[in-house]
């Protein structure tokens, strides 16, 4: 009776053991997980030139990293224009987390009609305020806007003026025809808001 | 002094011929008695129940009988009864206490310590089938659901859920993701032919993470007589057009009585669910799942090998994987869905994709020390998730593959010193990882796991006390990559438990019965509790995981009053309470600004809550076959060092049932109608600082009608079971709490399902 506990005890505690030291089947995948973040944007640049000669690049930044518990603030060029002039504007979208610089603009613009850009200025009309036309079409005929013009409107009697401009993509939206793009629907991909000023 | 009920029905008279139709239940709750064998001294007769406690004898001559009932888990009933003519009496047998009720004449004991415990046999089973596990669960009372939309559905016990209770798929401990929220049970509940919910922190026998509570999915034990069962189960679901089909078939070897094998399958394909007023979008669900168990059984000794596959497709509503918080506020202002959508079977993205296969070998022996059991289970779990991604792609955003191993060994000793109990280990080896190139998730880890246990039970006259005690270690080993360049580092953390658990049973008089529990439970942090450090999809809302989170640790008080009063008021009452030290929860940050806006951060922490509450059924037998019932729980959770409510707790509700049964003529045997009303109430336990951490508020009240007509038709030599059903009736609009879609959608609307079952026998 007394053999048969013992070697009961003595099989329970072998295959304990075992269990404890099951070695790991040499998982290489487990011990080095490599992660892809996905379709990261982190840079939204806009290239401004109008016929007079005028080109210039400016960029709104925030670097988003894998697992970062830092808040980034962003990084961001003021557009300073002049007033009642007409600019013609191209939008890119970049992730320059990679090197080389990755050009998300151009997988956007292949997938045109599941993107929109809108365009919002603060303020919406009058002085200070920029207006938006001719935006570029996607593949369905249905707005796109990854290339629009600015018409910049006058100055206050002060000389100059501030205010933001704000440029959104979204992806998949419900509402192609929105201006706002609370309107729009589907994901927020980038959105960057860049200080104004007209002189 | 023991009490049976006679009705005579008009049938004539015949000597030698008379029949009887007798029905086992259980004395308190009035729920059926099976497997059971009633005998007949006088005329040495012994016939096995049904599965509905019934047993038909004829051809009896007029006189006095003594009949014996013999019901594992039950004490033994005898009555002398003077038959006269046709009747049907019905036998009460009183439960013992201490035994599970599916402890089998010579299955296997699956006994645990005293708690309280809600059942659900095939009968309730049968009612459900078709739907998935959590909401199969919701019926008993004290439960309820998390979703993410219909098709997922997590079972949630006295407010708690995911890894604060422990699914046992057959006895094994289910491991498949179940941390997450939109992460449904990957469990086939055809496999079931009753599942019993534990209530309350069973940590003793079953380990970590039974806090809320352990829920037992249960096969019926192999068949041993020789010759074949079938059964089929067919389902038809009007508001999402979904079909389920599941069969089973098993078989006793006529020239080898211990070799039996059961195979089993389900199908399941259903389309988008329609609320009141609109479709929801990319809704679908598909299931394929398969089992097969083979079993060598003999008096004194067994094995038994299982496996079964399940493997799922679940669309998810496109609206819900919103972007910023702006984009999540838009949607929820949003009168319609920004998704619309018709009826479609089609899955689109975003979608989950989820395989997970168990092997299970199990192997028993009797001995002169006690019965001997050992369990070996591996499980196979892969969880593919397809996002929305900007250029087309076929892949999967993540792979993530869970794979468990389990040992458990254990002796149900002899009694000794009038002691029974039982004494085992448990290990687990596990190992999680996604795929190179996956987006991360959570890290990599790999973890081990040790646990032995003690649990004695001693019986007296009408009472039973059960103590038990057990002693656990849990070692992590994490790769984690951080920083920008997805650097990976390596962490090793380990845990020790000791848990224990004291309880006891008294029978007050022959009506009442008593029961209180004092058990505890802990868990380890989960890996995404720890490191998480990402976007949670679909809740726009940004997670941060705490490296120094504590084991949480948990313990309850639960006690139970169950009685008759008079021969028709039948009652359960529970009340339960339960303090969690380091309760792990989300607590809101700061906004962050990411390139998509702004989002809401939330990072994981520890306080320490309380919640207790009750779970009241009150049944009433107006006659034999009208009855009315009534379920009501409520839950009060509090986190007690904010000295306020905790967030994301079901509301209180309340379950009105009527219920009249009959058999019609020959044909229609236990033809029953069903009528039920239930009202959840708003969630207004909310803390203070609700508008912080969400919005909008809990949603209003609601009432929902359902019923059901059904029986069992025996035209020809096949009876089958049918059943027509509707939920939400009267199409009410409404949204829950604890569904993550309630800021995008209603709840579905009217749902008329029609279910047939066919158990097939074929007696060699």
């Amino acid at each position: 009776m007394k053999s048969i506990i013992m070697k009961n005890i003595a099989f329970v505690i072998l295959v304990a053991a075992t269990i404890m030291s099951c070695s790991k089947a040499d998982n290489n995948d487990l011990e080095n997980p490599v992660v892809h973040e996905e379709e990261l944007i982190t840079t939204v640049r806009l290239i401004i030139s109008n016929p007079s000669g005028f080109n210039q690049t400016f960029d709104y930044k925030v670097d988003n990293g894998i697992g970062s518990a830092d808040p980034s603030l962003p990084e961001v060029d003021d557009i300073i224009l002049d007033a009642n002039t007409t600019y013609n504007v191209e939008v890119k979208v970049l992730n320059e987390a990679e090197t080389p610089v990755e050009d998300i603009t151009e997988e956007v613009i292949a997938e045109s009609a599941s993107h929109l850009f809108l365009f919002a200025s603060q303020p919406t009309a009058g002085p200070g305020a920029i207006l938006f036309s001719n935006g570029s079409l996607d593949s369905n005929g249905e707005p796109f806007n990854q290339r629009i013009e600015f018409e910049t409107q006058s100055v206050t009697n002060t000389g100059t003026t501030n205010g933001t401009l704000t440029v959104t993509l979204k992806h998949e939206p419900t509402n192609k025809a929105a201006i706002n793009p609370d309107n729009a629907g589907g994901e927020t991909d980038a959105v960057a808001i860049f200080p104004v000023k007209l002189q | 002094m023991l009490l049976v009920f006679y009705q005579y029905l008009a049938y004539a008279q015949e000597p030698c011929n008379i029949a009887l139709n007798i029905k086992l239940v259980e004395k308190h709750n009035g729920q059926v008695v099976s497997p059971a064998v009633v005998h007949v001294d006088e005329v040495n007769l012994t016939v096995e129940a049904d599965e509905k406690g019934i047993v038909t004898i004829d051809k009896l001559c007029a006189g006095i009988y003594t009949f014996h009932v013999h019901a594992a888990g039950h004490e033994h009933y005898l009555e002398k009864v003077n038959v006269s003519k046709n009747g049907e009496l019905k036998f009460r047998l009183a439960h013992l206490e201490g035994w599970l009720d599916e402890v089998e004449i010579s299955e296997e004991r699956t006994s645990t310590v005293i708690q309280d415990k809600d059942k659900l046999d095939k009968e309730a089973l049968t009612q459900q089938a078709g739907n998935n596990l959590g909401d199969v669960l919701k019926t008993v009372n004290g439960l309820n659901t998390l979703n993410t939309g219909a098709t997922i559905s997590k079972p949630v016990i006295h407010g708690l859920h995911s890894n604060r209770l422990i699914l046992l798929n057959n006895g094994i401990r289910q491991e498949d993701q179940q941390w997450g929220s939109e992460h449904a049970p990957n469990i086939d509940p055809f496999l079931a032919n009753n599942i019993t919910v534990i209530k309350g922190a069973a940590g003793v026998k079953y380990g970590t993470e039974a806090i809320a509570g352990v829920v037992l999915i249960e096969p019926a034990p192999l068949r041993r007589k020789p010759g074949w069962d079938a059964e089929l189960n067919l389902a038809a679901f009007s508001n999402n057009r979904m079909g389920v089909a599941s069969a089973t078939v098993e078989h006793n070897f006529k020239k080898l009585p211990p070799l039996s094998f059961r195979l089993q399958g389900t199908y399941k394909k259903g389309g988008n669910y329609r609320t009141p007023n609109y479709w929801v979008a990319n809704t679908g669900v598909e299931e394929n799942n398969y089992s097969a168990t083979v079993g060598w059984n003999k008096l004194h000794y067994g094995v038994e090998v299982f496996y079964s596959h399940f493997d799922t497709d679940l669309g998810i509503y496109r609206g819900s994987h919103t972007g910023n918080q702006q984009d999540l506020n838009a949607a929820i202002h949003s009168d319609t869905p920004l998704v619309s959508a018709g009826f479609t079977y089609d899955l689109e993205r975003p979608r989950q994709h989820v395989v997970h296969d168990l092997f299970k070998a199990k192997m028993y022996k009797d001995s002169r020390v006690g019965m001997w059991h050992a369990t070996y289970a591996y499980q196979h779990n892969f969880r593919q998730e397809y996002d929305i991604t900007r250029t087309p792609t076929d892949d999967a955003q993540m792979n993530l593959t869970l794979n468990t191993q389990t040992l458990n060994l254990n002796l149900e000793h002899v009694p000794v010193w009038g002691l029974t109990g039982e004494l085992g280990v448990d290990g687990i080896f596990q190992e999680n990882f996604i795929q190179p190139g996956d987006r991360l998730f959570i890290p990599n880890f790999r973890s081990r796991g040790i646990g032995s246990y003690l649990i004695e039970r001693y019986k007296g006259a009408d009472w039973v006390v059960e103590g038990g005690l057990r002693f656990d270690y849990r070692w992590y080993e994490l790769f984690n990559p951080e920083g920008r360049n997805g650097e990976v580092v390596r962490y090793e953390l380990d845990y020790k438990n000791l848990s224990a658990t004291i309880g006891f049973t008294k029978n007050l008089s022959d009506d009442w019965q008593y029961s209180v529990i004092l058990s505890n439970a802990w868990r380890a942090p989960q890996s995404n509790e720890l490191f998480s450090a990402g976007l949670h999809h679909g809740a726009a809302r940004i997670e941060y995981g705490n490296k120094d989170l504590k084991a949480e640790r948990a313990y309850s008080i639960n006690t139970e009053v169950k009685g008759a009063i008079g021969e028709k008021l039948t009652t359960d009452i529970s009340l339960y309470a339960q303090y969690i030290q380091d309760f792990i929860y989300l607590q809101p940050q700061a906004y962050q600004l990411t390139i998509r806006g702004f989002f809401k951060t939330f990072g994981y922490t520890q306080t320490n809550a309380s919640l207790s509450g009750t779970d009241i059924t009150l049944n009433y037998n107006w006659t034999d076959n009208f009855s009315t019932d009534l379920k009501s729980s409520f839950l009060f959770a509090r986190d007690l060092k904010a000295e306020d409510w905790l967030i994301l707790m079901p509301a209180d509700r309340m379950t009105l049932g009527n219920r009249y049964q009959t058999n019609v003529g020959n044909k229609l045997k236990d033809a029953f109608i069903q009528v039920q009303g239930q009202y959840v109430f708003s969630q207004w336990r909310i803390p203070e600082n609700f508008d912080e951490i969400d919005y909008p508020r809990p949603p209003d009240a609601y009432f929902l009608l359902n019923a059901t007509i059904g029986a069992t038709v025996n035209a020809g030599k096949q009876p089958f079971q049918i059943s027509l059903t509707g939920n939400n009736l009267l199409n009410t609009r409404y949204r829950d709490y604890l569904d993550a879609f309630r800021y995008f959608v209603d709840q579905p609307g009217r749902n008329i399902i029609l279910r047939l079952r066919m158990p097939l026998t074929f007696e060699q």
